[in-house]
């Protein structure tokens, strides 16, 4: 069975929180990417937003993938491999075959339904996939917002239809029609 | 009146995985894909509490 991070949330208490889910979701990546396991080095572990976040350094501006991988290189010594422009059946294949991924997507193809985290936020966003399931080709999704932190919010990863996760990914603007932008994890199956 | 036999449906053949993990790896390679597109703001955005 595929390893199952733990869910991490980004709404921690920590500086630029709401700002923290490119952090949080490479946070559950690194997890990923060690199967959970301690490098022993001089940072913290398990991995949190806020040492990807002071890491990454500046104001409290959002993050993109590139920030975040380097940052979790130098950290945990993960590498992702940042992708732009990732054909849909490609995307599928990559996760399929045993790789977790930090998806870009726009909030607002997600806000309408009940996996909605965050009411009344639209923008762009980042989420931790973990796999797919093969009997209805929906994939295990990590949002970082999904803390029930209100009884109406949910909680923890949840399948998510692979059409709405397709749509949330291609909506991101300025991306490839069609496609998708993702950082991946080693594979570790 | 006559019933109409159906046939069982086929299943959609589907790719072994060691079919994806060689797509996987032939498109990981492929420096084109590493390269940020101009256009491209990936910058996340502040959400709500």
């Amino acid at each position: 069975m595929t390893y199952r991070p733990p869910f991490i949330k980004q709404g921690d208490g920590s500086r630029c929180q709401w700002q923290n889910c490119g952090c949080a979701a490479h946070a559950m990546a690194a997890m990923r990417s060690r199967l959970g396991r301690n490098p022993n080095n001089e940072h913290g572990w398990p991995p949190t937003p806020s040492e990807i976040r002071n890491r990454i350094g500046g104001g409290c501006d959002g993050t993109n993938l590139q920030e975040n991988a380097a940052a979790v290189a130098h950290l945990y010594g993960v590498i992702m491999l940042v992708r732009y422009g990732v054909p849909w059946n490609t995307f599928r294949s990559l996760i399929i075959s045993g790789r977790g991924a930090v998806v870009q997507i726009r909030y607002s193809v997600i806000a309408p339904t009940r996996f909605d985290a965050s009411p009344g936020f639209t923008g762009n966003h980042a989420v931790y996939v973990n796999e797919r399931r093969s009997s209805d080709g929906a994939y295990y999704v990590y949002d970082p917002l999904a803390d029930h932190r209100r009884s109406s919010i949910p909680q923890g990863p949840q399948w998510w239809p692979a059409t709405l996760l397709q749509r949330a990914a291609y909506a991101m603007p300025g991306t490839s029609t069609g496609c998708v932008n993702a950082s991946f994890t080693r594979d570790t199956e | 009146m006559a019933v109409k036999h159906q046939l069982p449906k086929t299943p959609k053949p589907k790719a072994p995985i060691e079919e994806h993990k060689k797509h996987a790896e032939e498109f990981l390679k492929d420096p084109m894909y590493a390269t940020k597109p101009e256009t491209l703001n990936d910058t996340s955005d502040e959400a709500k509490p």
